[in-house]
C-alpha cells in the first residue's frame, strides 16, 4: 500500500525502468556541481544587488532611526559611524561582503543586536509553522489533486476544485481574522476553541503539556496557512495527471487488466508527481522566508513577523539580514529542486 | 487506503489526547491562587535598556519598573516625591539638591545618591546612553552625589527639573556595562526600584514582572504583571473579549466601538492626552535660516494660514472621522486634560468655523479666486494648490483628508493627498520640509515643555540638514522670548501663564493649527480587574497615563484553582478535543463509504 507521498521515492526506479539509461553517479554529480556553480554565482550577485539595492531605498537610515526624535548631530554622527555609515561607498561596500561571507549580517538598529541571533531565535518557530503547514498542504492537494483529476469532471473533482480555488483568492488576511473570530474567540453560544497569540502561553506549563501546548497555538495558523497554499499543489497535481491519464501507457496498462486504482497508483500517479515535486521544493525556499501575513495575523514569533517588524521601523540591517537569507534559501532550494528533477526524470537528463 | 483511515484515527485520538493534555495542565495550573494581571499592547517592546528604548510601551514598561526623582502625582499631576523625598532649589535656580529616600533596590541594596549620579553621569558622558532621554541632561553642568544627597548643577534654569523623564538605574548592576550602544539589559530578574522588576522577556511576545517586595510604597496587591504583545489590534481586540488579557489602551473609535456593547467589558473613555494637529509648511528653514523644501509660498502668508483654520469644521471632524470619540480643538497643542496648562481662545481670538470669513480673509489679501474656482496668488501666478501628506495605512487619516479636501474647497483652495510611509514622512516633515501641511500630533507629559521645546528655531535641521526635532519649524521672536522666560520661573501658576501664552502664540500665527483632541479609549475586563484607580484620579487614564498609578493600584481576581471560573478556559481544551475527534470520527466515516462505493465500483 503506497500512498501517494511516499511514492516519490520509488518514483525514479519506476520512471526509469529496467534498462532505461539509469542516471550514472557522475552524471549526477557533474549535473549537481554545475548547477551548485550557478547557484553560487547567483547568490554572489544576490549579496552585490543587496547592498545596493538597501543603499538606493529612499531615506537616510540614520534619520529614520531618529524618527522625528530631537537628536543632535553629535549623536547622528555618532548613529553614522555605529552603522559604517561614514566610510565611502566603496569601503561600505567590501566591508559588506566581508561581513556577509563571515555570516556577519550586521547590528539591528531596533534591537541593538546581531541580525544573525535575530533570525537563529525566530527560524525554529518559522519552519515549524510553515514546515507544518507545508507538509499538510502539500499531502492535502496531492491527494485531493490525484482524486479530483482521476475523476475528472465527477463531484467531488468540481467541489475540491472549487474550493481550493476560494480559499487560494481569498485575501489571508481577511481569512485569518474571519478563522480567529468562529475558532478563536468563539461564535454566540460556541467559545473559542484555540488560541491565536504566539506559539506558547504565557504560563506555558513544562514537558509533554508544552508540547501539546505550543499545538494548540499552531492550530489556526497552520489551518489559514494551508488553506490559502494547499490550492497550488491540488491543481499542479490534478492537471499533470490528467496529462498522464490520455498517455498511452496509461492505456496499456488498463488493457493488461489492471484494477482501475492500480493504474492510477503504481503508473499514472508517480509520474503525475515530478511537477508538483518539482513545486514543494521551490516553495521550501520561501518557507523559510515565513508567512508574513499569517506570522502577524497571530503574533507568531517567526522571521516573516521579523521582517514585517523591520519593514514597519523600518530597521535596514534587520530587513536587508532577513532579505538575504530569504533569497539564498530560495536559489539553494531551486538549485535542489533541479538536481531532484534531474534524478527523478530521465527526460530533463537528456535534454 | 486503510493506512490513510488509521493515520486519520491517529490524529483524533492525538487531538482528543491534546484536549485531555490542555485541560489537565491547566487543572494543574502552577500559577494558580496567584494574582495576575495582563496587558495587551500593540507594539513590542524595542529595548529593555531604559537608556535605549523610545518606543511608548517600553517607557510605560520602564515607569512601572524603575524609580525617577519625582513622580505626577496622582490627583493633580503635578511632580511629587518619588526617589527624591525632598528638594531645594539655590536662589539663583542653578542649583538643585534632592535627597534620597532611604529605600532598597530589588536585590536588597540600598539605594543611595550615587546610584542617580551615575544614571546622569553616564548620560552626559556616553553618546550612546543619551539615545533615549538626551535632552533631559543638555542643560546640566554637573551632577554629584554625597551620601543620600544628590547634587545637580545647571548651566541655565530650568523650571522643568522636577519633571526629570530619566528613570534611575542601579550603579552596582550597571557601572560594568561598557558598551552602552549594544546592551540590551536582558538579564533577569531585573534590579530596579519601582513597584515591579521583570522576570522574563520574549522578544515581541511577552514581558513579565514581578512585584518588588522592596518598593518603597509597599509592595502592590497582584503578584505579576504580564504585558502581552499583539502584531495586530484585532487580534488584541479578540483576546480582550476572550479573556486572554485583561486590560488594553490606545484604541482606535472603531476599535472601541466594538467592545463597548460587552458586559464583561468596562469600555474605557476619558479625556485623552493628546492633540491632533495640521503642521503647515510656513516657510521651513534650518538653523542658519536658510530655507529647505518645497512648501508652497501662500502658506508663508498668515493670513491663508488663519483662512484655511476658519475654513475646517472641527465639530464634524470630531463626528465623523472619530466617530465623536473626541473634543475639538479651541486651544493649541496641550489637551484640556491638563487643566493647569490648557489654554483655551475666547473672544475676538478664538477661531470658529466661518467658510465666508475664511473667503473675505483671502479675498481681502489679494488671492483672486480664477475661472475654475481656484485662487491664486496675487501676482497671478501659482494656484493655491497644496499638497496634504498622511501616512499609508492609516484610514482614520484617509477620511481626515477627504473632509478636508472638502473644506478648502469651498474656499477656493484645492488640496491633493500625498500617502507617505512613516519614515518618509518624519523625514520629509520634519527635516526635509517637502510638503505643504502635513498631519500631526503629540502625546503631552504632565509638563508641556517638551512639546513647546519641539517649536524653538533651534529645533530646526542643522545647518547640515540634518538633526533637530522640530514640529512645524517654527522659528518665532516671541515664541522663544517666553520659552526662556517660564524656564526661570519657578512658581508655577505664573509659569503656566507664560505657557499659555505661547501656545496662544502658536494659536494666532498658525504655524500648526490643532483640529481635535482625541479621547483616551480603554478596556478592561470587570470580570477579572477588581479595582483600578486612574491618573488622575478623578476622571484620568490607565494605561495611556504617565504614571505608573494605575498599574500599582491594580487589583485583579486570583487565579482559581482548579479552572473552571475565569472565561471557560479549562473547557476549551475538552471541547477541542471533541470536536477534534468528531470531526475526524466524520472524515473517517465518510471516507469509508466513499471506500466502499469505489472498490464496488472496480468491482464491476
Amino acid at each position: 500500500m503506497t500512498t501517494p507521498l511516499e511514492a516519490a521515492e520509488p518514483v525514479a526506479a519506476q520512471a526509469a525502468g529496467p534498462g532505461d539509461d539509469r542516471p550514472t553517479g557522475r552524471g549526477t554529480l557533474q549535473y549537481a556541481l554545475s548547477k551548485a556553480g550557478g547557484a553560487l554565482f547567483s547568490i554572489a550577485m544576490v549579496i552585490i544587488g543587496t547592498f545596493f539595492v538597501f543603499r538606493l531605498l529612499p531615506g537616510d537610515p540614520v534619520r529614520n532611526l531618529a524618527q522625528g526624535r530631537n537628536m543632535t548631530p553629535a549623536q547622528l554622527d555618532l548613529e553614522r559611524r555605529r552603522l559604517g555609515l561614514d566610510k565611502p561607498l566603496v569601503d561600505q561596500f567590501f566591508d559588506f561582503v566581508g561581513d556577509t561571507l563571515r555570516l556577519d549580517l550586521g547590528t539591528s538598529y531596533e534591537y541593538k543586536r546581531p541580525v544573525l541571533d535575530l533570525i537563529g531565535e525566530r527560524i525554529g518557530p518559522t519552519l515549524l509553522l510553515t514546515g507544518t503547514g507545508l507538509i499538510i498542504a502539500v499531502s492535502l492537494g496531492i491527494w485531493q489533486g490525484t482524486r479530483a483529476g482521476w475523476r475528472f469532471g465527477s463531484r467531488f473533482d468540481r467541489f475540491s476544485t472549487g474550493a481550493s480555488l476560494v480559499l487560494w483568492s481569498v485575501p489571508t488576511f481577511w481569512l485569518g481574522l474571519l478563522l480567529m473570530m468562529v475558532f478563536g474567540v468563539g461564535i454566540g453560544p460556541i467559545p473559542g476553541l484555540f488560541p491565536f497569540r504566539g506559539i506558547e502561553s504565557v504560563d506555558a506549563p513544562d514537558g509533554f503539556a508544552y508540547i501539546l501546548d505550543v499545538a494548540s497555538h499552531m492550530v489556526l495558523p497552520c489551518l489559514t496557512l494551508v488553506a490559502v497554499v494547499y490550492a497550488q499543489y491540488l491543481l499542479v497535481m490534478r492537471s499533470s495527471l490528467l496529462e498522464e491519464v490520455s498517455q498511452d501507457y496509461v492505456t496499456v496498462a488498463r488493457a493488461k487488466g489492471l484494477r482501475d486504482d492500480e493504474v492510477r497508483r503504481r503508473h499514472a500517479v508517480p509520474n503525475a508527481l515530478l511537477p508538483t515535486v518539482t513545486l514543494v521544493f521551490m516553495r521550501i525556499g520561501f518557507v523559510v522566508g515565513g508567512a508574513v501575513t499569517v506570522e502577524t495575523i497571530y503574533t507568531w514569533p517567526g522571521l516573516g513577523q521579523l521582517f514585517y517588524e523591520a519593514v514597519r521601523v523600518p530597521d535596514f540591517t534587520l530587513m536587508q539580514g532577513t532579505f538575504l537569507l530569504i533569497t539564498v534559501a530560495v536559489v539553494v532550494m531551486n538549485t535542489l529542486a533541479d538536481v531532484v528533477y534531474h534524478v527523478l526524470d530521465p527526460r530533463v537528463r537528456s535534454a | 487506503m486503510r493506512k490513510w483511515l488509521a493515520r486519520l484515527a491517529a490524529l483524533g485520538v492525538a487531538l482528543l489526547v491534546a484536549g485531555q493534555g490542555t485541560t489537565a495542565a491547566l487543572a494543574q495550573d502552577p500559577s494558580a491562587g496567584k494574582k495576575t494581571m495582563r496587558v495587551g499592547a500593540t507594539q513590542a517592546m524595542d529595548s529593555m535598556n531604559p537608556f535605549l528604548a523610545v518606543r511608548l510601551v517600553s517607557t510605560s514598561i520602564h515607569r512601572w519598573m524603575y524609580g525617577f526623582l519625582t513622580v505626577p502625582d496622582s490627583k493633580t499631576l503635578q511632580p511629587s516625591p518619588d526617589l527624591a523625598e525632598s528638594w531645594t532649589t539655590s536662589e539663583d535656580g542653578l542649583t538643585w539638591t534632592f535627597k534620597i529616600r532611604a529605600a532598597k533596590w530589588s536585590d536588597g541594596k540600598p539605594i543611595t545618591a550615587e546610584d542617580a549620579a551615575w544614571t546622569f553621569n553616564k548620560m552626559m558622558t556616553d553618546e550612546a546612553a543619551k539615545t533615549a532621554n538626551g535632552p533631559a541632561v543638555e542643560n546640566f553642568e554637573s551632577v554629584t552625589a554625597s551620601g543620600q544627597d544628590l547634587t545637580i548643577k545647571l548651566k541655565a534654569p530650568q523650571a522643568s527639573m522636577l519633571e526629570n523623564p530619566v528613570p534611575i538605574m542601579p550603579k552596582h548592576v550597571w557601572e560594568s556595562v561598557t558598551d552602552m550602544a549594544n546592551y540590551d539589559a536582558e538579564k533577569y530578574p531585573s534590579v530596579s526600584s519601582g513597584p515591579y522588576f521583570a522576570i522574563e522577556h520574549k522578544k515581541d511576545q511577552y514581558v513579565k514582572l514581578q512585584a518588588n517586595p522592596n518598593y518603597w510604597r509597599g509592595k502592590p496587591k497582584i503578584d505579576e504583571l504580564q504585558v502581552i504583545f499583539y502584531d495586530n489590534p484585532q487580534a488584541a481586540i479578540a483576546g480582550l473579549k476572550n479573556g486572554d488579557i485583561d486590560l488594553i489602551g490606545r484604541l482606535q473609535p472603531p476599535e472601541f466601538q466594538a467592545i463597548q456593547n460587552d458586559p464583561n467589558i468596562e469600555a474605557w473613555n476619558t479625556q485623552g492626552r493628546r492633540a491632533s494637529y495640521l503642521q503647515i509648511n510656513h516657510g521651513a528653514t534650518t538653523t542658519d535660516d536658510k530655507p529647505v523644501g518645497d512648501g508652497h509660498p501662500a502658506l508663508k502668508d498668515v493670513k491663508v494660514r488663519q483662512a484655511l483654520h476658519y475654513a475646517i469644521d472641527k465639530q464634524k471632524l470630531v463626528d465623523e472621522v472619530q466617530n465623536g470619540l473626541a473634543k475639538p480643538a479651541d486651544g493649541s497643542i496641550v489637551p484640556p486634560m491638563y487643566t493647569d496648562f490648557f489654554w483655551e481662545a475666547t473672544g475676538d481670538t478664538k477661531v470658529t468655523y466661518d467658510p465666508a470669513k475664511a473667503n473675505k480673509i483671502l479675498d481681502d489679501a489679494g488671492y483672486k479666486k480664477g475661472a475654475d474656482g481656484v485662487r491664486t496668488m496675487p501676482d497671478g501666478g501659482r494656484k493655491l494648490e497644496f499638497r496634504f501628506s498622511i501616512h499609508t495605512d492609516t484610514p482614520i487619516e484617509d477620511k481626515l483628508a477627504e473632509y478636508l479636501t472638502g473644506f478648502f474647497k469651498e474656499i477656493g483652495i484645492t488640496l491633493t493627498t500625498k500617502k507617505l510611509d512613516s519614515s518618509k514622512f518624519s523625514e520629509e516633515t520634519g527635516v526635509t520640509g517637502l510638503f505643504d501641511i502635513a498631519i500631526s500630533g503629540w502625546s503631552v507629559n504632565p509638563d508641556p515643555e517638551e512639546v513647546m521645546a519641539t517649536h524653538l528655531c533651534s529645533r530646526r535641521p542643522a545647518p547640515g540638514g540634518e538633526g533637530g526635532g522640530t514640529e512645524s519649524f517654527f522659528c518665532d521672536e516671541t515664541f522663544e522670548k517666553l520659552y526662556q522666560e517660564q524656564l526661570k520661573e519657578l512658581d508655577r501658576p505664573k509659569r503656566a501663564e507664560i505657557l499659555k501664552q505661547m501656545q496662544e502664540r502658536l494659536y494666532t500665527q498658525a504655524p500648526i493649527i490643532a483640529i481635535y483632541y482625541p479621547n483616551d479609549l480603554e478596556g478592561y475586563r470587570k470580570d477579572r480587574i477588581t479595582s483600578i484607580t486612574p491618573i488622575p484620579e478623578a476622571k484620568g487614564l490607565l494605561y495611556g497615563g504617565s504614571g505608573y498609578w494605575p498599574f500599582y493600584t491594580v487589583d485583579v481576581k486570583a487565579t482559581a484553582t482548579g479552572g473552571g471560573a475565569s472565561g471557560g478556559g479549562s473547557n476549551t481544551g475538552l471541547i477541542v478535543g471533541v470536536v477534534g475527534g468528531v470531526v475526524v470520527v466524520g472524515l473517517a466515516a465518510f471516507l469509508l463509504t466513499r471506500r466502499r462505493k469505489s472498490t464496488a465500483d472496480e468491482r464491476e
